[in-house]
């Protein structure tokens, strides 16, 4: 009898063969080769998401993925989200842009494992070659034998040895999903019709609702506190001071049956606050900044100070999380980007095993690097410990806006060197900023330079960190410190070439290798762009690339002098393979108006140390009227898989004020453009 | 407290809640309709976006006292099964990101296509310019409202 193994070998040809270690399979009956991937006795496929989705799509990327391998369409994967638990699915944080990096490979796999089991089942079974066999819409087919379905093969499937099979990979020219436009968001039916479930629409049964009175000025700590109204509204339950657990600031927590009744319980409180920084004004902390740049080196060329203000993250879905603590055991359901961090931050506060705690990880409504942070969960779980029941924390729009852990403040000033024809020969870039607060190795100055440094120009230079005492609470904000360092590179950069007469596309082809990722990216947004043609009267352009997560990108932006508006934006982007392209222009496109938001106008400020900022009012994110057409361009190098959520923001923010100064005559001085900051 | 009665999404509901309860925790508390979002609760970022008697209106600023006698429509009620014109086209050209504001964004698309079948970009803009969407889908919110139209004559 013909081994298994050596029939099975006949169908890798052609086509990339990868024997993985399979493990156990379930004992259910279904097909589990990994954590990541089930099919059940009916057929069904369900595939694990292991991070939470914040509207970068990593569940549609998911469920492509498997699909993808299992011969299946996208919408036979129903995806599930996984619990926090790092040591079944290892990081979950949603970070760093590395979703689709780090999970594509384990995913295809754990998918093309299964496609090959059944298969081999159905083969078994027909006693004919594993190689003749295919997978197709959900069958294994063979040309005499005909088509079996998966339910039909699962058991046989389930109890072959996996070591036995080894697993081919669907090659990139065969996929039928996989790098299509025309694939669309996997929750997209639920998010329509109002179904999808975010963190706020999580209310276990009983569940009460706290809201927290909040510092009125940074670093304030409650005095005295005057309940007696509160208590006697209606519905409230209880009124305790939160302690600021880890990095949040705590305040006054007012526990009521309703949300309304919370909010009527914490606007009727009186509390009094001392201690404190009352005095603090951010156009002070711009000034602090800026007095401590090093002591100018030798007058060598061109330069320029770029100052940038405060940014909030101002997710849609406002920080809040749900927490049902009992004595021996807890579960959060929580619009996080780090369900597996969290869980362990939980046995730690709770001192329980990790076993004990479940963390459901909702979808979140927004994220950009705000809910990195478990604080909203950790006061949850306060609340729910001290209420004896479940209880929902909700952050008002306002506490969101003037509680965050904001975009560090910076100021750069940038000098170059030049040759005959202006173009830069040596750079220098001093830095002064702030650490970010709540991850504490980004108080290194290494560190702050791995995350912001990336200029990928071929100008040799010195960068120069200062890193100043944070005076409130710094955090991850999409892209990181490349958001400000790439910002005031690129239109450094734009400025020398304004000054020298150069054209800006040739300037910048000029100072990359040819052939790279780069110039190539570069190439396509200006032909898209029509860069050499003249721009029309009354419009200005600018042009910014940038390489970061495994990924190139080059960005044309078209500006109008007299309205200040962004017309155009012309973005060709390199992630190496493209997996779900609508995907990849949304993220692109979101970075886009990120970065209309913040050269226009949007800052955080601070007076008498509060945050002056408190809604969409008056933090002044883009709307629809603001809106560039955006033409994005995605270029498939078949390289290693980049990142993308955060590519795009630098390089977009930097060639929107570049557009911005060439249309108006303005130099750009910092962020937003032509205003003051602070 | 006092008892109001609600006509939402064609249904009689009877809540008691204060007088000063806004009607978006009504519909979200009370009725358990957690379609139309908290996002602000001020009236200005457009995520609670309902109909009250048709025209878009913001529950988050409105009393449940006011709305007595009005028929309100959530976005769980737009549509039977997710059919609307407006949630199609939302489907089609895949507008979503996070997709937290788009239930207000696709109520308010709705409103202005029932008053406006044929709005040109500068009405569209005027209509939604106050949904504000975080995660930056406007280039697509304008070609599915668009498309929205382009559905609903076909379907005349
Ligand atoms: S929640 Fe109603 S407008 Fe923002
Ligand atoms: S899709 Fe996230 S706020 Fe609009």
């Amino acid at each position: 009898m013909i081994s298994r193994r050596t029939f099975l070998h006949g169908a890798g040809a052609g086509a990339l063969v990868i024997a993985i270690p399979v493990p156990a399979l379930a004992a259910t009956g279904e097909l589990a080769p990994t954590v990541l991937v089930r099919v059940d006795r009916h057929g069904r496929i369900t595939a694990t998401a292991p991070r939470p989705d914040i509207g970068q799509g990593v569940r549609t990327v998911v469920a492509l993925l498997v699909a993808e391998e299992l011969a299946v369409g996208a919408d036979d994967v129903r995806v599930e989200q996984a619990p926090g638990d790092t040591d079944r699915f290892g990081s979950q944080a949603v970070a760093n842009s590395t979703s689709t990096r780090q999970l594509h490979e384990p995913l295809r796999r754990a998918a093309a494992a299964a496609r090959c089991l059944l298969v081999t089942a159905a083969a078994l079974r027909w006693r004919v070659p594993a190689g003749e066999c295919t997978a197709v819409d959900g069958e294994v087919c063979h040309p005499r034998r005909g088509r079996l379905p998966y339910r039909a093969l699962v058991a046989d499937a389930a109890a072959i040895d996996p070591a036995d099979v080894p697993v081919t990979l669907t090659p990139p020219h065969q996929w039928r999903l996989l790098g299509r436009t025309t694939s669309g968001r996997v929750d997209t039916a639920d998010i329509v019709a109002g179904r999808a479930r975010y963190g706020l629409d999580t209310r276990p049964p009983g569940a009460l609702v706290a809201v927290v009175a909040r510092p009125p000025w940074l670093g304030a700590k409650p005095d005295t506190v005057d309940d007696r109204a509160t208590r006697a509204l209606p519905g409230v339950l209880d009124v305790f001071p939160l302690t600021s657990p880890g990095e949040g600031q705590g305040g006054i927590a007012v526990l009521a049956r309703t949300t309304h009744q919370a909010l009527r319980g914490r606007d009727a409180l009186r509390v009094t606050w001392r201690a404190g920084t009352p005095a603090a004004d951010s156009r002070q902390w711009l000034a602090d900044l800026e007095a401590a740049l090093p002591a100018q080196g030798r007058p060598s060329g061109p330069q320029r100070t770029y100052r940038l203000p405060l940014l909030a993250h101002a997710p849609m879905e406002p920080m809040n999380a749900t927490a049902d603590v009992r004595p021996n055991a807890a579960i959060v359901w929580a619009p996080t980007q780090d369900p597996g961090s969290l869980r362990t931050a939980l046995a730690q506060q709770l001192a329980l095993p990790p076993a004990s705690i479940r963390v459901e990880a909702t979808l979140a409504g927004g994220a950009f690097g705000r809910r990195i942070e478990p604080d909203a969960v950790l006061e949850a779980v306060a609340c729910s410990t001290r209420a004896g029941a479940p209880v929902s924390v909700l952050w008002t729009r306002d506490d969101d806006t003037r509680h965050d852990s904001y975009r560090p403040m910076s100021v750069h000033r940038l000098t170059a060197v030049t040759d005959d024809s202006g173009l830069p020969v040596r750079r220098s870039h001093e830095v002064v900023t702030w650490p970010l607060t709540v991850v504490p190795p980004f108080a290194d100055p290494a560190v702050i330079r791995a995350s912001g440094d990336h200029f990928p120009y071929s100008v040799p230079g010195d960068v120069t960190i200062t890193v100043q005492p944070a005076p409130l609470r710094t955090g991850f904000w999409r892209a990181v410190y490349a958001g400000q360092f790439g910002y005031a590179e690129e239109c450094f950069l734009s400025e020398l070439g304004t000054r020298a007469g150069l054209d800006q596309v040739q300037l910048r082809r000029r100072l990359l290798p040819a052939d790279s990722r780069l110039r190539r990216v570069l190439d396509h947004a200006a032909a898209r762009a029509h860069w050499s043609r003249h721009p029309a009267p009354g419009t200005g352009r600018g042009v910014a690339c940038h390489l970061d997560y495994g990924s190139a990108i080059a960005v044309v932006a078209v500006a109008d002098a007299a309205s200040r508006r962004v017309l155009r934006v012309h973005v060709a982007v390199d992630v190496g393979v493209a997996l779900h392209p609508s995907g990849v222009r949304a993220q692109v496109e979101g970075c886009v108006l990120d970065a209309v938001s913040t050269v226009l106008g949007a800052q955080v400020t601070v007076r008498s140390g509060s945050v002056v900022e408190s809604s969409f009012s008056d933090y002044t994110w883009a709307r629809i009227d603001q809106t560039p057409d955006i033409d994005v361009t995605v270029v498939s190098s078949g390289a290693d898989i980049g990142g993308l959520g955060e590519l795009a923001y630098p390089p977009a923010a930097a060639a929107i004020a570049s557009a911005l100064a060439a249309a108006t005559g303005t130099d750009v001085t910092g962020m937003p453009f032509g205003s003051d900051v602070g | 407290m006092p008892r109001y009665r609600l006509l939402v999404n064609g249904r009689r509901h009877d809540v008691e809640t204060e007088e000063d309860t806004s009607l978006l925790w009504v519909l979200r508390e009370s009725l358990g309709l957690t379609g139309p979002k908290y996002g602000c609760g001020v009236g200005v970022c457009g995520a609670c976006t309902s109909h009250v008697d048709g025209e878009a209106h913001r529950p988050c600023v409105v009393t449940a006292a006011e709305s007595e006698g009005r028929h309100v429509t959530t976005i769980e009620g737009l549509s039977p099964r997710g059919q609307h014109a407006v949630q199609r086209a939302w489907r089609e050209l895949d507008v979503a990101q996070c997709g937290y504001c788009q239930p207000g964004q696709i109520m308010a698309a709705a409103a202005l296509l029932a008053r406006e079948p044929d709005p040109d970009d500068d009405a569209i803009a005027a209509a939604l310019r106050d949904n504000v969407c975080r995660c930056g889908t406007y280039p697509r919110i304008l070609a599915a409202v668009r498309h929205a139209a382009g559905l609903l004559r076909e379907a005349r």
